[in-house]
């Protein structure tokens, strides 16, 4: 029985980090319907960040998280200004092309500059592990988790509660009614990345505190995302929360009942099926 | 309206290039490289008919690749028999499981489609990898037979998997221009166009879109078991990976989606590209390569979304016209 | 239409234009049938990941490649290695040098198949080595074998490869079936030395890959040749970012002794899931990769200390064997970390190679195959803690063999086979909670 509550608890946890790099990922998708492919490779630009900020400034991942969501921000309208503006008159598929072709190059110019070597951050103020009863939580985890709430919620408040929040909402809903109530829909589109690239940053300063960090890394996390997203319903940040921890859960559960080569595909079968019953995804707009 | 199309220049023109091409370039890396080009245009080409023409697009062509390849190998290590029959079995079994998938995923939405391809290459490519009984993570050897057509292998040089590549090229093209001046083919344009008016003059979207999907099925199974042969040893790491999906995908959308010979353009500069930027970077350990890679992706696609074919148009567009 | 004409020639002539550079031969150091001439250099080609997951441990592989090129083709006679008295080169080719021509596999097995057969046509190796990973070793081989090159394979493990009845392949490397069995060789003798504190039952942890799969099949295999008991079996998928509920299926299995076959993430990620979970074995047996890895330490810090793993080379053999400080040494001046199993095995994969071309005093792949299979390298002459090179009729070297290492203070530290041990065996491991 404990054995079912520790990896439930640890599903959590995942399930937590996971809904919020999805969060970053659906807002983007649903203000301008953009499929940022290269979402797993801002992730591991963002761990990148944290660990060279702890390696050669000395700061405590948790202490450099603000400015690693900054800078990931800034990269988000960076790529919106630089690639993805250009590419917004051409076809879907076109769209798919870039930010795939841009995941490509992000991938080989992190291994060009850092090498293909894995880092790791050391001891931090985050190390350790405590009990609650039978169940052990490694503090790393739970901190990265308490970190993706609470991050989750200043997401939630931006978008319930500001006026910037609600012009992005309604840039999400209709683009052209957005536009006929003079809302500057190629600022949000921007405001959109630097917000969503900022949440992926917020994941990768946090996953970088127990994480391993490589190149590669990004492969690990990317399509994980992506189901995440559709389970939730694009465009939902609620959704991507809600299914992110669904798919944490799931997938560690699975990993105890079935054989744990499998637990992932049993994750996505759940996706089939829920997008079969219900296309919108768990949350999203009919 | 003819049912197979008469040979026009373009069709000419690329017989012939295909030919110059090895008694140009002889060396084996050159017909590598063929080899690779046309493989990946016949596989652009055969995603084409459902992505370009009908509109799905589908990130999990990987699947019938790797269908096609264990199809034909497990026969042939099993029952001793002939990768040509295997093919076929390939093939057919290909179309199944396409219309198996296609009929409850195809009313889903364009990025739920593609996300739900991708995920049901992943169940395969992990479900294949731990089915022990056709090797499982170790793979399979295919038998190395003496060189002849019948046994679908030539050791001593490369340039008849160069012939037959060439022929799967021609076979998925051929099926491209045939759909394109069928009544198939306006049906599925119409439908990639607007499905709802489609369907209410009476087109059954699900049946065309499902015939495109077995087409494209086999097509791409066909060409998995040309892998098998070619390189002697699969796995499911080499034959169902997403990465492999995606690059299919590309090749057509880089060349130009919904356009006969956007594959084969495609290809054409995908995988030169590739083989170049690898062989002169690679060696470096850095991936210098898939820097210039990625950036090029990138550029070609802000500089010309439309691809490679729009580029075409463009350019034809400021040649003085005919007369 | 004409258009259309434009376009496609273009193409053709852009492709192939593109494929120039790989068509050219190479330059000098083109082998020739003139008798009695002999090149001004040797060339070898090497395909490896170099790009991709693994290619740290391709640049490690490089490096020692490098390394032994580097100290042939100088004649460092301070080495008490072979050919290094010599003056510099192949004597018997009249000082000719090693050329190493690398290429990239990526990782994947057509890409390996390809650039052997671009390494052997175009750029006229006269052997070929790599690949690392055991699905790129088997395709590259493959091609050597058709093109009648030898194909000498210094580091994978897979015992497949020596199952195919090829002529021209040839491993210096034990394979994972002997290193299974040196496992419980190592686990008897363990028992012998703390008698009732060795368990007789295991269970397995294992990436869901060849590698892991193999490994799984041969510990099985071997259990029950020395009578343990294998409780389970745990397969996981290489990319999981979650490793707990593989964890809490080895503490459900309650076998005293861990198995597993990890690479370095993995493992990084099973040892923390370990200690946080606090789950608690007499040992764990590593069968290396990840925890091998120059960074695996670094990465896990104090965790690792009393892990085991199996091991084919470790710094301390230079204790009782100098050549080995030697060259660890200049290794490590050169490339800023010590060696390990992967640069070991591949620098003495060259020292092979070149014995063969030198006693076959010729660049003919018939005339080296022959040579290979007459290799006898003794045990002194190389950095590894085997009893020397000699290959069967299936092309596989039968006097190498494994060792166990542990992690003490930070270090690892040979503890078996006994005759080898630089420290005496800590056993059983204390719990994460008494450390």
């Amino acid at each position: 029985m404990e054995i079912v509550a520790q990896t439930v608890a640890s599903g959590v946890l995942l399930g937590l980090i996971l809904a919020l790099s999805a969060a970053g990922l659906t807002l983007i998708w649903g203000v301008m319907d953009i499929v940022n492919f290269a979402h797993g490779d801002f992730l591991m630009l963002g761990m990148y960040a944290s660990f060279f900020a702890w390696a050669v400034l000395g700061l405590d991942p948790l202490l450099a998280l603000p400015g690693v969501v900054a800078a990931l921000g800034l990269f988000g309208v960076v790529v919106y200004l630089g690639v993805i503006r250009p590419v917004l008159r051409g076809s879907v598929l076109a769209q798919i092309f870039a930010t795939f072709g841009l995941g490509i190059l992000l991938r080989g110019v992190a291994q060009f500059v850092f090498t293909a070597d894995y880092r790791q951050i050391g001891d931090t103020m985050a190390t350790g592990s405590f009990a609650v009863g039978p169940v052990h939580l490694g503090l790393p985890q739970t901190i990265a988790a308490l970190g993706a709430l609470i991050v989750s919620g200043l997401l939630f408040a931006l978008l319930d509660r500001t006026t910037v929040g609600t012009a992005l909402r309604a840039t999400a809903e209709d683009r052209r009614a957005a536009e006929l109530m003079g809302i500057d829909t190629r600022r949000m589109f921007a405001l959109a990345w630097a917000v969503g690239a900022g949440c992926v940053g917020a994941a990768a300063g946090l996953l970088a505190i127990y994480f391993p960090i490589f190149p590669d890394v990004g492969a690990v996390f990317g399509l994980l995302a992506f189901v995440t997203v559709a389970l939730g319903g694009f465009g939902s940040v609620g959704g991507a929360m809600l299914a992110g921890v669904l798919i944490g859960v799931v997938t560690s559960v699975a990993g105890l009942i079935f054989d744990p080569a499998y637990k992932f595909t049993v994750a996505y079968l759940l996706y089939l099926v829920v997008l079969v019953i219900r296309p919108q995804g768990l949350l999203g707009r009919a | 309206m003819s049912v197979v199309p008469r040979p026009g220049l373009p069709v000419i023109a690329l017989v012939a290039a295909a030919l110059v091409y090895p008694l140009a370039f002889g060396s084996p890396a050159a017909i590598n490289v063929g080899v690779l080009i046309l493989l990946f245009a016949a596989l652009g080409t055969a995603w084409n008919l459902l992505g370009g023409y009908a509109g799905q697009i589908s990130f999990g062509h990987a699947v019938f690749f790797g269908i096609g390849a264990y199809t034909s190998t497990v026969l042939l290590k099993e029952a001793g028999l002939s990768p040509w029959l295997g093919m076929l079995a390939g093939a057919a079994l290909a179309a199944l499981a396409a219309v198996l998938l296609g009929v409850p995923t195809f009313r889903l939405a364009g990025h739920y489609f593609a996300i739900a391809t991708i995920v049901i290459g992943e169940i395969a490519h992990t479900v294949v990898r731990n089915l022990d009984a056709i090797g499982g993570a170790r793979g399979l050897f295919l038998p190395i037979l003496p060189t002849s057509l019948v046994n679908y292998q030539f050791h001593n040089s490369r340039l008849p998997y160069y012939g037959i590549a060439f022929g799967l090229y021609a076979l998925a093209l051929a099926a491209t221009l045939m759909v394109e001046r069928r009544r198939i083919g306006y049906y599925l344009r119409a439908i990639r166009e607007d499905p709802t008016a489609s369907r209410s003059v009476g087109v059954s979207v699900l049946q065309y879109k499902l015939a495109a999907a077995a087409l494209s099925a086999a097509l791409t199974a066909i060409c998995g078991t040309f892998y098998a042969q070619y390189v002697l040893f699969i796995d499911s790491d080499s034959v169902f990976p997403l990465s492999l999906s995606i690059l299919i995908a590309l090749t057509a959308i880089l060349g130009g989606a919904g356009r006969a010979y956007g594959p084969l353009l495609g290809a054409g500069v995908l995988v030169p590209l590739s083989e170049i930027t690898r062989i002169a970077f690679g060696g470096t350990g850095r991936g210098a390569d898939l820097v210039i890679y990625g950036a090029l992706i990138v550029l070609i696609s802000v500089a010309q979304p439309g691809g490679i074919a729009a580029l075409g148009d463009a350019l034809r567009r400021r040649l003085p016209q005919p007369a | 239409m004409r258009a259309w004409l434009a376009h496609l020639a273009a193409v053709v002539v852009i492709a192939a234009a593109c494929v120039q550079p790989g068509a050219s031969p190479a330059g000098e150091g083109q082998p020739t049938a003139a008798a009695g001439v002999f090149p001004k250099e040797v060339a070898i080609g090497a395909v490896y990941p170099l790009t991709g997951a693994l290619a740290p441990t391709g640049v490690d592989l490089k490096n020692g490649i490098d390394l032994a090129v580097e100290l042939i083709n100088s004649g460092r006679s301070d080495f008490d290695l072979p050919l290094l008295k010599d003056g510099g080169g192949l004597r018997n080719l009249g000082g000719a040098k090693l050329k190493v021509i690398f290429a990239d596999s990526a990782g994947d097995p057509a890409k390996g198949q390809s650039e052997t057969e671009r390494l052997i046509t175009s750029d006229k190796v006269a052997v070929m080595t790599g690949a690392f990973q055991s699905a790129v070793t088997a395709t590259a081989s493959q091609a050597a074998e058709r093109l009648q090159v030898p194909f000498v394979n210094a580091e994978s493990s897979s015992p497949t490869l020596v199952a195919r009845d090829f002529k021209w392949f040839f491993r210096s490397t034990p394979d994972d079936s002997m290193f299974a069995e040196n496992f419980f060789q190592f686990l008897d003798d363990a028992a012998k030395r703390f008698p009732g504190q060795v368990a007789k039952k295991v269970v397995i942890l294992h990436t869901d890959d060849l590698f892991g799969s193999d490994v799984n099949k041969f510990v099985r295999q071997f259990a029950e040749k020395y009578t343990y008991e294998v409780v389970g079996s745990v397969g996981y998928k290489l990319t999981a970012p979650d490793l707990t509920s593989e964890i809490q299926r080895l503490k459900a299995s309650a076998a005293p002794i861990l198995i597993e076959a990890s690479y370095l993430a993995d493992a990084t990620l099973a040892i923390r899931t370990l200690k946080q979970q606090d789950v608690n074995f007499q040992g764990v047996l590593a069968m290396d990769a990840g925890f091998v890895d120059t960074k695996f330490i670094p990465n896990v810090g104090k965790d690792a200390e009393y892990m085991l793993t199996r091991e084919v080379w470790a710094k301390d053999l230079g204790t009782r064997k100098p050549i080995v400080k030697q060259v660890n040494d200049l290794f490590r001046s050169k490339y800023g970390t010590d060696m390990n199993g992967s640069s070991a095995r591949a620098f003495t994969g060259i020292f092979v190679i070149a014995d063969a071309i030198n006693r076959a005093r010729s660049i003919d792949p018939v005339k080296i195959q022959e040579a290979l299979k007459q290799t006898n390298i003794p045990a002194p002459q190389i950095v590894m803690p085997w009893d020397g090179i000699q290959f069967d009729a299936r092309g596989q070297n039968t006097k190498g063999r494994g060792i166990m290492v542990q992690i003490q203070g930070g270090e690892y530290v040979t503890v078996w086979p006994l005759e080898l041990a630089s420290k005496p065996l800590i056993w059983p491991m204390p719990e994460w909670t008494k450390r």
